[in-house]
């Protein structure tokens, strides 16, 4: 079933990311563009899906600054358009960000990001809400699935009225949640995209696009911002709940005000305590909340992470000689933590301890129980990749390489699922991970340090979709200034971890037409790397490549690993080998082996038979990747090629 | 008491003793071997384990393995427990090739391979600064690993490797810290219930000290090609220097600068002579001698495959002069009183510590650090 298949305002059960592509086709939106991430992903996927039927063209672009300005495109030529994103996808964006504020936009534009509050999914816990801030650009909060469709139709109004980008935030409680959404009408919109520059340079809607004279495209969007808070002082999506003079207020936003209503209901403090619940959260409806405040003694701001309406509350309070003094509560006095997501019980603590009631939902002996069974009863459940996955191959050959030269050498990663290679899964060989990209660049800084004395070699590791998104600016740094290292691409031919989006190294685009399918080694050679191949799962071939490479190379390497992701979908079901244990070789707990593969390797397809104190294949995840025949030290497992029918 | 990959890594690893012989490598697959280093690839949880055991640089109880080996205890003599002494120098019937000195080790191998005293022979080639053990079983390629790598060569893991594979009567030829890793093995330290001495016969070299493979390539790379060299050498005192020489050319460096690429545990080391093989055998360092080997018999089946090789003209013998029989005791015995000096006062053997490197009789200990060298 496709976003288009609901009926006209029937109530469905939608995702959170759902509603939001839903709410962007009701709107009319024409071009949507984006990077994959979670949470962010199936508003994309969802678009395109549709892209045909419902005259869209969708992308998956090389990076979120790019996926922007393919928006933005869009809007200069007439057309809605939708920019989606995670919240450090904002951070790539943001140079591109900070100019088309300045300039302006045309037809609506929307820039959606969905931002990960406790890196449920993430690497960072970065924050959108704060760039809008830093940006000057109108920011939106659906508070729920409902609001997440209606919000998306009226933020591209907002854009409109002002010609500028409003950006509408979502978190991951809100995208990868469900509930039900009462969907309205798909419009009919065939505009032919015209992108008019022939006006004055001063003609927003007919001129041409561009930031100067800086001075007064700035004061432009600022007055445009003032009228924004305007509108937001009687906007429908700032609701308040509770009594008429509060104890305590509430101040919250997005899914915050799902956890505030839920603690105040829990504590039953419908009659003392007030929640307003923020839609609209910059530029802040100061008037509005002004009067709320007004109305209550004490101030508490339940939010996630860094405090943003808190701040912009006590900056407008400075001046709100009317409304007396006030007892504020949030993440300056530590009510509220400034780190990971909320949930209700960290309202109700803090409710609690501010109005000094004694509540415990479980009586103190069972919570104590409680936790050290968590502790000591559950099983350990470590992250680890999936069975046959190429990674697991490949941190096995590049661990054991840099393990066996002994000299110290080390992994510098960045975000991708091989991000766990940090843990006992990849066999802690990655050393340092930050953004998309950056284990090059740090890599290719290491690797100038030898002039300087240093002694370990560095290596780099990124996925093939991180290639095109930020390697290859770092590849060009590290060839051009010869810096002494090696990149290892680990090409599982797709954006695997966030659910096989294309990237510019496959035929087919977000919207399944064929594309021009860019070679990750042909680029490398081009840019003037030494460039090699593999493929993870010839162990010994790998090493022999690795052992070379790292040894004998000089400047900038590059080996490609080539193997495709064990969950794609061309492997589906179609497995290579028969793996099995033979249980009189297998060493089992004896001296010489302890236990190797499942201790060490811990591919998940390999279990311990606790009762004949041997390993065994689990045949029904094991995908036949070979791989583990060659880590057996006694050649215990074999494997039996499966016959093409 | 028993201890395992653990106390291993702390003791050995850890404190840069370990001289790379392979003893704890090819048992498992924990520990590997690349370049004359082992590595610890993973942690094993194991609480003892034969790599410990076998481990010559932790505790090695000398009377044990003699008694195991010769049924007596640890001789504290300067050259070991000894049958019989002689020069020796390959004879015609054994192949020519690179030879170090006379040429004893590859005609004896290649006679106990031909004769099938031994099934398979563990010895060594050269790939510039890298040692590699090797698994040789055609008797007409043992000349070509002919002659002294200096390296340190991981020659315990290929017998390890081979006695897995099924060999039955390898030939070991090693450097002392290897014949000791040999000894500990065949003396089934960790009690294996149905355990076969997998040895055939076991040579071992004379050695003062070996390099560090990475400070040995470190050291060259720059100034000669390392592909191509043939022959590592220590003229007699007083020059002073290393020679190496390729196929293009020869260089000599300073003995005091090669010295720097000496392995810590190497300094610990007590024996000169490889006491604990069946046939020891060193180079022959006497005015007006060249190209010449000192054999020391110490087995009955050292015993058997000299005989034999000289019978069947593979190598020809004669008595030691006296004055090369006290030059190799002095040196010998000072390199026993050095090391043993240095353990005990860094508290390293016996019960100075809880962990002791070497365990050994007080009245041997006495005897040796008491001695002035010398038979």
């Amino acid at each position: 079933m496709s976003i288009l298949d609901y009926k006209d305002g029937s109530v469905n059960l939608l995702m959170g990311n759902e509603a939001i592509a839903r709410g962007a086709v009701e709107a009319g939106v024409r071009v949507a563009a984006g990077y994959p991430g979670t949470p962010s992903s199936e508003i994309i996927e969802n678009l395109a899906a549709v892209a045909g039927k419902a005259g869209l063209y969708v992308e998956w672009s090389v990076n979120e600054k790019v996926s922007l300005e393919v928006a933005a495109a869009g809007s200069f030529a007439g057309l809605r358009s939708m920019c989606v994103m995670k919240q450090n996808g904002v951070n790539v964006a943001s140079d591109f960000l900070l100019h088309l504020g300045l300039s302006g936009t045309r037809a609506g534009m929307v820039l959606v990001p969905c931002d990960d509050p406790g890196a449920i999914s993430s690497v960072n816990e970065g924050e959108s809400r704060h760039f809008a801030r830093l940006l000057e650009l109108p920011l939106i909060e659906p508070g729920n699935f409902q609001e997440a469709i209606d919000m998306i139709k009226w933020a591209f109004e907002l854009s409109e009225k002002i010609r500028n980008v409003v950006v509408v935030r979502s978190v991951t409680r809100l995208s990868h949640a469900s509930g039900n959404v009462k969907v309205g009408t798909l419009p009919k919109n065939n505009d032919t995209p015209v992108f008019k520059y022939d006006g004055n340079l001063l003609d927003a809607l007919n001129g041409p696009v561009i930031t100067a004279p800086v001075p007064f495209k700035h004061r432009q969007q600022q007055e445009k911002l003032k009228a924004v808070a305007e509108i937001f002082e009687t906007s429908e999506f700032n609701t308040y709940t509770g009594p008429e003079n509060p104890e305590l207020l509430i101040i919250t936003s997005s899914a915050c005000s799902l956890y505030s209503l839920e603690a105040v209901n829990v504590l039953e403090l419908d009659k003392r305590v007030g929640v307003l619940k923020l839609g609209t959260t910059y530029p802040l409806p100061e008037k509005l909340v002004k009067k709320h405040v007004a109305s209550a003694k004490k101030i508490l701001f339940v939010e996630e992470v860094q405090p943003f309406l808190e701040d912009l509350t006590k900056i407008a309070a400075a001046a709100w000689e009317d409304v007396g003094v006030k007892k504020y509560h949030g993440k300056y006095d530590a009510s509220i933590p400034t780190v990971n997501e909320l949930n209700p019980d960290i309202v109700i603590a803090a409710l609690t301890k501010i109005l000094g009631i004694d509540y415990r939902p479980v009586p103190e002996d069972y919570e104590k129980k409680g936790t050290i069974l968590s502790f000591t009863g559950a099983p350990n459940r470590e992250v680890t990749f999936c069975p046959g996955c190429p990674h697991r191959a490949s941190f096995w050959s590049i661990h054991n390489v840099l393990t066996l030269q002994g000299k110290g050498g080390f992994v510098c990663g960045d975000i991708g699922c091989y991000t766990i290679g940090i843990l006992g899964a990849g066999f802690n060989t990655l050393k340092t991970t930050h953004s998309m990209g950056s284990g090059l660049g740090i890599a290719s800084g290491f690797g100038k340090l030898r002039g300087l004395g240093m002694k370990q070699d560095a290596v780099a590791v990124c996925g093939d979709s991180t290639f095109f998104h930020s390697i290859i600016p770092a590849l060009v740094n590290a060839v051009h200034v010869k810096s002494d290292m090696m990149l290892i691409v680990f090409d599982n031919k797709g954006t695997a971890m966030t659910g096989f989006q294309p990237h510019p190294g496959t035929e087919t685009d977000a919207m399944g037409a064929k594309v021009n399918a860019l070679n990750i080694e042909s680029i490398c050679r081009a840019i003037g790397a030494d460039v090699h191949v593999s493929d993870p799962f010839d162990i010994t071939g790998t090493q022999d490549k690795l052992f070379d490479l790292i040894e004998n190379g000089k400047g900038p390497r590059v080996l490609i690993m080539q193997q495709s992701c064990a969950l794609s979908p061309e492997k589906k079901g179609k497995n290579k080998y028969v793996m099995n244990v033979d249980e009189s070789l297998c060493r089992g707990e004896n001296c010489g082996c302890d236990r190797f593969c499942t201790k060490i390797f811990r591919c998940p397809g390999l279990v311990w038979n606790r009762d004949k104190s041997v390993s065994m294949i689990d045949s029904v995840i094991c995908t036949g990747c070979g791989v583990c025949k060659n880590i057996c030290p006694a050649g215990a497992i074999k494997s039996e090629e499966v016959k093409a029918c | 008491m028993t201890f395992g990959p653990k106390e291993l890594q702390a003791d050995v690893q850890q404190k840069n003793m370990c001289i790379g012989c392979g003893a704890c490598v090819s048992i498992c697959p924990y520990f590997k071997t690349y370049k004359g280093k082992t590595a610890a690839m993973f942690q094993c949880s194991r609480e003892s384990g034969r790599c410990y055991a076998y481990c010559p640089k932790t505790g090695v109880n000398l009377d044990r393995i003699s008694e195991k080996l010769y049924n007596k205890k640890y001789s504290s003599d300067a050259l070991g427990n000894l049958k019989a002494i002689y020069t020796s120098e390959k004879s015609d019937k054994a192949s020519k090739g690179n030879f170090q000195n006379g040429g004893t080790v590859s005609a004896l191998m290649e006679f106990a391979l031909k004769n099938k005293t031994i099934d398979s022979a563990i010895l060594t080639k050269r790939n510039g600064a890298v040692s590699i053990p090797e698994i040789v079983t055609d008797h007409e390629k043992v000349h070509a690993y002919a002659s002294s790598k200096y390296g340190l060569s991981p020659v315990v893991s290929k017998f390890n490797e081979g006695a897995e594979s099924g060999y039955k009567k390898i030939g070991v030829v090693g450097t002392p810290c290897s014949i000791i890793a040999m000894a500990n093995i065949r003396s089934n330290p960790t009690d294996i219930p149905d355990f076969v001495d997998k040895s055939g016969i076991v040579i071992g070299l004379f050695c003062t000290w070996a390099l560090d493979t990475s400070k040995f390539e470190d050291a060259l790379k720059d100034k000669i090609d390392l592909t191509l060299l043939q022959k590592v050498d220590i003229p007699p005192p007083p020059a002073d220097v290393m020679t190496f020489t390729t196929s293009h050319n020869e260089i000599t460096l300073p003995l005091s600068e090669m010295r720097k690429g000496i392995p810590l545990g190497c300094t610990y080391c007590h024996d000169m002579t490889g006491e604990f093989a069946d046939i020891s055998v060193g180079a022959l360092e006497l005015k007006g001698e060249k190209n010449k080997n000192i054999i020391i018999v110490r087995t009955e089946r050292g015993e058997q495959l000299v005989n034999d090789a000289v019978k069947s003209g593979y190598i020809k013998t004669a008595p030691l002069p006296a004055e090369a029989l006290s030059g190799l005791s002095t040196a010998s015995m000072n390199k026993k009183k050095r090391a043993f000096t240095r353990l005990v006062d860094e508290k390293m053997i016996n019960n100075l510590t809880e962990r002791p490197m070497i365990v050994v009789d007080d009245q041997s200990l006495k005897n040796i650090m008491n001695e002035k060298g010398g038979m």
